[in-house]
């Protein structure tokens, strides 16, 4: 009988099997693949040389530092600012439900429309910024030479943090009110209620968030194809970007499929090192 | 329990296979089924690639889909009974679904390039059109009526692999009425530049904006007697002290003088042109495919537009496109045919009225049109002294690597004020180790 429910089980997942087979693993094995090979067509085999090049490859160095540097800003603020607009929407205020909303949209619109809005926002000659320090008197920006990655680190968090509001808030609620009412008897003010109970009690959702926003950190393009186009002088050279260019620009896709490999590996490692730290961090009272 | 765990890894197995059966099947299906090369054999088997009911697949920059084109393509269709599939991509766009179509084994029928015939020719992903020309050439015009410069840029080995469709070159312009109210005449040397600039800067209005792409660096290099690259030596950028000039000339422009603002990081090259539009910049360095955008957004205007400036000598980064047809075309006499028809004549001189876009035929250049009219004559006139700056830089297969290096050294010496001495040390130990690799 239970052999029968396996097989029948099995039967069902055969779809999903060919499907994740197709669209996902058969182009990693590709790409494994092709780390070994060279040329244009990446149709040269090379051995290991694209991962030995990648120890003295200053280019390289340089993205990932700033990638880190990237995922890093992005998970910590996408984990502070969520947390505290839905500490904020979790109230009852007047008009949460309008301000909730607000607060996703930008995450419900396309980043290449998020990072044309910013760009020409940002401009420092045309942009509408600018425009609105000017007439007030303030000294206008050029956040875009002078601070280009901490622009696009704060671009990507305005367009984020309404979703990690979002599930930061379902964590809010999740939590029974017996435990605040509890502590409150037993004489806890506010900021120990926060630290004790409402903080640990969130470490699950902390932990999605995070391992969430690390990987989409790790994986960020956009802000530099759109945005800064991984300038001024490779100062925003996400590492996703910097292996578009060796792929499409440089044309080695060889190289490229080796530096994508490597960054699968990066994130693997980051995912499971967050994930042991994170539940070791989980509570229940 | 034990036969039970054994059965399911069995039945893992067997699903697992199943899947890699089903995956492998319908990929190879995938990747044969329909692909472009099936009906290249077919089409050009038979009857030289004459197919009628086929698709010819055109790839094209979409800021060049005149209707001067579209017409052609429609009489194509009609006379050829064909559909043509015109896609329109901007060039980052279309260079990743190109290189992607190569990759894949696939390819479209024509390609409008930014100058990539030589390095797919070196790939041999870009056809020879010797075989054409040695047929059609006399009758077209070809090579005899195209200008000089568009021919080496296009050819590999002796032989040619691409058809100029345009020919630009990178001029100043500048706002008339700005020059006029401060009494000063456009520049014809790098001195004259910096006195006009500071004399316009003032007021919210920079007397020169300089592009955040690093391609237009190209003029001054040009002009102060640079190479890209020596193949006889094989070094890069020289003389090499003409060139840190050159670059810290731009820096000093926007950091010393301030008659500039810092250029934007980005991927937009259309910043100078807005602010020429805006009056924000007296001067732009630019091209024929600002004219379109500073008429539309700015149609009060006026404009001039100045022969190139002069520091060694005079010169000016020569541009434009091309067209070339892939190897694994399905229809490449089709695409020849639409290339013979794209560059005629008649058809430049529609696309001139419709868009004001400069072209590469001698006999462009000398009608009455183009002669009579103030601004297409001043780059026409430019076309002799104007240059290709990456000519054999091509040919060594890494001009997109150094390019990338480049622009990082432009952008680190406008943008970052760099010295250029010291980023110029960068680039070259840079330069030098991928061009060894």
């Amino acid at each position: 009988m239970s052999r029968r429910y396996a097989l029948t089980a099995y039967l069902f997942l055969l779809p999903a099997f060919a499907f994740f087979g197709l669209m996902y693993y058969t182009p990693i094995v590709n790409i494994i693949a092709n780390s070994f090979r060279t040329g244009p067509r990446a149709d040269t085999f090379t051995g290991l040389d694209n991962f030995t090049r990648v120890l003295s490859d200053q280019a390289v160095h340089n993205s990932f530092v700033i990638t880190l540097i990237f995922g890093a800003g992005t998970t910590i603020g996408a984990i502070v600012i969520g947390l505290a607009l839905a500490l904020l929407v979790d109230k009852p205020l007047h008009g949460r439900v309008v301000f909730r909303a607000a607060l996703l949209v930008p995450y419900l619109t396309s980043v290449a429309i998020v990072g044309l809005l910013w760009r020409n926002i940002l401009d420092p000659q045309l942009g509408i910024l600018n425009r609105v320090l000017d007439s007030a008197g303030l000294p206008t920006q050029a956040w875009l030479n002078t601070n280009p990655l901490a622009t696009i680190i704060g671009v990507t968090l305005w367009m984020n943090v309404g979703y990690t509001m979002v599930l930061f808030l379902a964590g809010l609620q999740g939590i029974p009110d017996v435990y605040h009412e509890a502590a409150t008897i037993d004489g806890a003010n506010g900021r120990q209620r926060f630290w004790r109970i409402t903080l640990p009690l969130l470490a699950p959702t902390t932990l999605f968030v995070s391992v969430m926003s690390v990987i989409s950190g790790l994986q960020a393009f956009a802000q530099a194809y759109i945005i800064t186009g991984g300038g001024p002088a490779d100062r925003t050279d996400l590492y996703i970007f910097h292996v578009f260019n060796v792929a499409f620009s440089a044309r080695d896709f060889g190289y490229a499929s080796a530096l994508s490999f490597l960054l699968l590996l990066v994130i693997i490692a980051f995912t499971v090192v967050q994930l042991r730290i994170g539940r070791r961090g989980e509570v229940q009272y | 329990m034990a036969n039970r765990r054994l059965s399911r890894r069995q039945l893992l197995r067997w699903t697992g296979a199943g899947a890699v059966a089903g995956v492998t099947g319908s990929f190879a299906a995938g990747c044969g089924a329909g692909a472009p090369e099936d009906d290249a054999v077919d089409s050009d088997s038979g009857s030289g690639g004459d197919s009628a009911g086929d698709t010819l697949t055109v790839y094209w920059n979409a800021g060049h889909a005149y209707q001067a084109y579209e017409d052609v393509l429609a009489e194509f269709e009609e006379e050829h009974g064909v559909t043509v599939n015109f896609q329109k991509y901007q060039w980052d766009d279309l260079r990743t679904r190109l290189l992607s179509d190569f990759a894949s084994g696939n390819a479209p029928d024509l390609v409008e390039d930014a100058g990539w015939a030589q390095e797919f020719a070196i790939s041999g992903e870009a056809m020879s059109l010797q075989k054409y020309i040695d047929q059609d050439g006399a009758g077209m015009g070809y090579p005899d009526d195209w200008q000089p410069t568009t021919l080496e840029r296009v050819s590999y080995q002796g032989e040619t692999y691409g058809i100029q469709l345009h020919l630009t070159a990178v001029l100043p312009f500048y706002n008339k009425a700005m020059f006029d109210a401060a009494g000063v005449q456009p520049p014809q040397t790098w001195d004259d530049l910096l006195e006009v600039a500071k004399e316009l800067t003032g007021d919210g209005v920079y007397g020169i904006a300089l592009n955040q792409d690093h391609s237009y660096a190209w003029s001054w290099m040009l002009q102060n007697g640079v190479r890209y690259y020596d193949p006889e030596t094989e070094e890069l950028m020289t003389p090499r002290d003409a060139a840190i000039e050159a670059l810290q000339f731009q820096a000093d422009l926007v950091h010393k003088h301030k008659v500039a603002p810092v250029p934007t990081t980005g991927t937009d090259y259309s910043g100078p042109q807005k602010l020429l539009s805006a009056e924000r910049a007296a001067m732009i360095l630019t091209g024929p495919w600002d004219l379109l955008p500073i008429e539309e957004t700015s149609p009060d205007l006026e404009l001039g537009i100045a022969p190139a400036l002069r520091k060694e000598k005079q010169a000016a980064v020569q541009a434009g496109t091309s067209m070339f047809i892939p190897t694994n075309s399905p229809h490449p006499d089709l695409a020849w045919d639409l290339i013979k028809r794209l560059t005629a004549l008649e058809v430049e001189e529609k696309a001139t009225e419709e868009t004001g876009m400069l072209m590469p035929r001698k006999s462009w250049a000398e009608s009455s049109e183009v002669q009579g009219n103030e601004r297409y004559a001043v780059f026409a006139d430019a076309f002799p002294y104007s240059a290709d700056y990456q000519e054999g830089l091509r040919l060594t297969g890494k001009s997109g690597e150094i390019n990338e290096l480049f622009g990082t050294l432009y952008q680190d010496v406008v943008m970052n004020n760099t010295p250029a001495e010291d980023a110029m040390e960068t680039f070259i130990s840079e330069g030098e180790r991928v061009l060894a690799g």
